[in-house]
């Protein structure tokens, strides 16, 4: 059960590999021959370079988080955290309407989104499996509905701003709003929010079904009672994943949201995003120093995130592991 | 009884329907909906209770929602400073409007919860709801497709008028593109060769310039490093991938461009291809090393230890034996980190300076090409987007068309390699 699990879960990206033959198999016998020092050289030379790649790596995340945090620390302070852009050239005013915006955002687009990803993860790994071996139409149509779940998590923000742009801004009249935007970002996390989901329920041992099973349950009261609270950890790290997503969205947000600074007063009235406020301010004010500033929140954000996953996933998984 | 009229109340508050006959009509559905729930309850029907808790769920989200966005609002509204002290108060009333508001909802739903067994479902009554449940779940698995027909349909809509008015060959093959909303007097072109070459040429930096950091780092978190430096490196990977696109964009315009400043040839402003590709390529390191590690670790164990039991180093064993085994895994990788780069947008425009032309050497030495100014396709829908109209709008929309099914291409090549397994 477990290896079956396993190898679901991890997607190995693999080839046949060429060993052996003939060409394979004398290339490998002249080397072994060689000289021990001379290889025992070549890999720490060879090593040499991988840690310093993984260095160089790292240390371009240090450079970037230290110099926005160090340059954006300094212009943090109360009057910028609660007073709002007040716009113009030179970028006067704090941020504090950009909070409350990309709260409402964050909101709005877990809201609309949770629910379609659960539900369709729920349906690929409970129901997809034994439906595929009865119904020739309906596994059809869940082949289709993974590829679209594949092609929707590769499309470019910028596809998603345009889209939410030609369908809820103009189409349905909606406008630059709250409302297009969560929309168009919802159509962004879904495949995170699917996927997530989707490796949380095929975690769940399958004893725990069969149990339930056996006691006479449904499949939906299984589905309810038994499989979603033990997958509940892994499908909030994926909330909290998207939850990211969009804070650090911008591009959906700069055709979809209007960039207006004020308070948005409803569902309908233009925004401004933490993250859209950044691009705004760099863009077009010289208020380079309080870019910086909402940059360096929006990164002590993401950390705390990434925190927050680590903990939860890795609290998940030892959990899962103990009750297999 | 008691309940529906709390659900009433919960529901209109003040009374927020228009008209009072929509008011009336609203009053009189609720309340049957109502006097339907509470007979339901009163008969321990656990579809009433399914319901119940699912309503009181759904309101009390929405009101606790209503006040920590009420309280968010008053702190950081923005008209003035807030001192500590009042944002103290604001959040202390605010968590007191939760708890004594949030109280009987929660009572009731984990009441209603340990009463499970007391409520009473007939076999065929499980039997419809195990059965439609599997038609909604049907269909929410079937939004991620649906939305992809949506955006392929309203971006192919949007590029008609552009395709009937420019025609197909002049937007791909034209080398001018000149709105005529921004020129005026002249006549408007819409050639997008300059974007094809921009996004090519600062994807091609990003690509020479981040996989070797990639795959360097995957093979060191796969087979080289020790566990604790594990620990480190890969958080941080993760880290980048979790950095907003603008920081980088930020972090480019202004630490990287008065750098690349430095190099003395004429011209030179710092942003263009080499600003894009650096920035590019450090957004692409989370991709590449996440995808090329997997594909490191998928190999089976018995073939490093039979290249180890050889008489191999571990070095040739990872690059005569792990490397090939995963190649396609690693080709993969980079396919997918192109896509990244090809559809990043906002860090772009902030550092390629978004000229219209096509780039060119500054100077004799040919390398100054990553030194000239540049758009990419995803750039030129992002500046202009928000202003265009007509032909100008449609010709936005046929870059979007063309940005998709290019990622599409690339997408669907990388995964066609990852779907190819190993015998283990």
């Amino acid at each position: 059960m477990s290896t079956e699990l396993s190898s679901r879960v991890s997607a190995p990206p693999l080839s046949p590999p060429k060993l052996g033959g003939k060409e394979g198999g004398r290339r490998t016998a002249r080397q072994t021959s060689g000289n021990l020092a001379r290889r025992k050289l070549t890999q720490n030379v060879a090593f040499a370079f991988v840690w310093l790649a993984a260095f160089l790596a790292v240390a371009a995340l240090i450079w970037i988080i230290g110099y926005v945090m160090v340059q954006g620390v300094q212009e943090i302070n109360l009057e910028f955290l609660t007073t709002r852009p007040m716009g113009g050239v030179t970028g006067e005013g704090g941020m504090s309407t950009t909070i409350v915006t990309t709260l409402y955002l964050v909101v709005l687009t877990i809201a609309i989104a949770t629910p379609f990803g659960v539900g369709a993860a729920i349906y690929l790994v409970e129901y997809a499996g034994e439906v595929e071996r009865e119904n020739r139409w309906v596994s059809c149509l869940i082949a289709v509905a993974r590829t679209g779940i594949e092609i929707l998590a590769g499309v470019p923000s910028i596809i998603f701003g345009l889209f939410g742009f030609a369908l809820f801004v103009v189409a349905l009249g909606f406008g630059f709003s709250l409302l297009s935007a969560g929309l168009s970002g919802a159509c962004l996390i879904l495949p995170v929010i699917i996927r997530t989901s989707e490796e949380a329920l095929l975690a769940v041992p399958r004893s725990y079904r069969e149990g339930s099973l056996a006691l006479g349950a449904t499949k939906w009261q299984t589905t309810v009672n038994v499989v979603l609270p033990a997958a509940l950890p892994g499908i909030i790290t994926g909330v909290v994943l998207s939850v990211g997503r969009v804070i650090a969205e911008t591009a959906i947000f700069w055709v979809t949201l209007g960039g207006s600074y004020r308070l948005p007063t409803g569902l309908r009235s233009a925004g401004r995003s933490m993250a859209l406020h950044v691009y705004m301010l760099a863009g077009e004010t010289t208020a380079f120093d309080k870019a910086m500033a909402t940059a360096a929140i929006l990164i002590a954000i993401i950390i705390v995130l990434n925190l927050v996953i680590n903990y939860t996933s890795r609290r998940f998984a030892a959990r899962m592991m103990g009750s297999k | 009884m008691v309940i529906a009229g709390g659900i009433m109340l919960s529901l209109y508050p003040e009374g927020r329907a228009s008209s009072s006959l929509q008011t009336l009509l609203a009053t009189v559905i609720t309340a049957a909906l109502g006097i339907v729930l509470a007979q339901g309850l009163w008969r321990l029907q656990n579809w009433a209770r399914t319901a119940v808790t699912l309503l009181l769920v759904a309101v009390g989200l929405y009101y606790g929602l209503t006040v920590v966005f009420d309280a968010a609002a008053e702190i950081f509204g923005g008209e003035q400073v807030v001192p500590v002290g009042t944002i103290l108060s604001i959040t202390f009333k605010a968590l007191l409007r939760l708890v004594a508001t949030g109280f009987v909802p929660v009572a009731i739903i984990y009441s209603l919860m340990r009463l499970g067994t007391d409520f009473y479902e007939s076999p065929s009554q499980r039997a419809f709801m195990d059965r439609g449940v599997r038609y909604v779940l049907l269909a929410t698995a079937l939004s991620a497709i649906f939305i992809v027909f949506l955006i392929i349909v309203f971006t192919v809509l949007g590029s008609r008028e552009a395709i009937e008015k420019i025609g197909l060959k002049t937007m791909l093959l034209g080398t001018v593109w000149r709105p005529g909303s921004i020129i005026g007097t002249e006549e408007a072109q819409f050639g997008l060769i300059p974007m094809i070459i921009g996004s090519i040429l600062a994807t091609f930096g990003a690509v020479v310039l981040g996989v070797p950091l990639s795959i360097g780092t995957a093979i060191l978190l796969a087979e080289v490093a020790p566990p604790s430096v594990r620990e480190i490196v890969r958080p941080a990977v993760e880290l980048l991938a979790g950095i907003p696109s603008v920081v980088y964009g930020l972090f480019g315009m202004v630490v990287l461009a008065p750098l690349i400043r430095k190099i003395q040839v004429p011209y030179n402003t710092g942003f263009g291809l080499l600003n894009a590709s650096i920035v590019l390529a450090v957004m692409l390191i989370p991709t590449v090393t996440n995808i090329a590690e997997d594909a490191l670790r998928a190999v089976p164990k018995h073939y490093k230890e039979g290249s180890l039991a050889l008489g191999a180093t571990h070095w040739q064993t990872i690059l005569r034996v792990l490397l090939p085994a995963a190649r396609s895994g690693l080709v993969a990788a980079v396919i997918l980190g192109i896509g990244r780069a090809l559809g990043e947008t906002m860090a772009v425009i902030m550092v390629i300076g978004n000229s219209i032309a096509i780039p060119k050497p500054l100077n004799g030495n040919p390398l100054t090409l990553f030194l000239s100014t540049a758009r990419t396709l995803t750039g030129n829908i992002a500046v202009e987007i928000n202003y265009a109209a007509g032909v100008h709008r449609g010709a936005l929309f046929f870059t979007g068309v063309l940005l998709f099914l290019m990622i599409l291409l690339v997408n669907s090549l990388a995964r066609y390699l990852m779907r190819e397994r190993l015998p283990s």
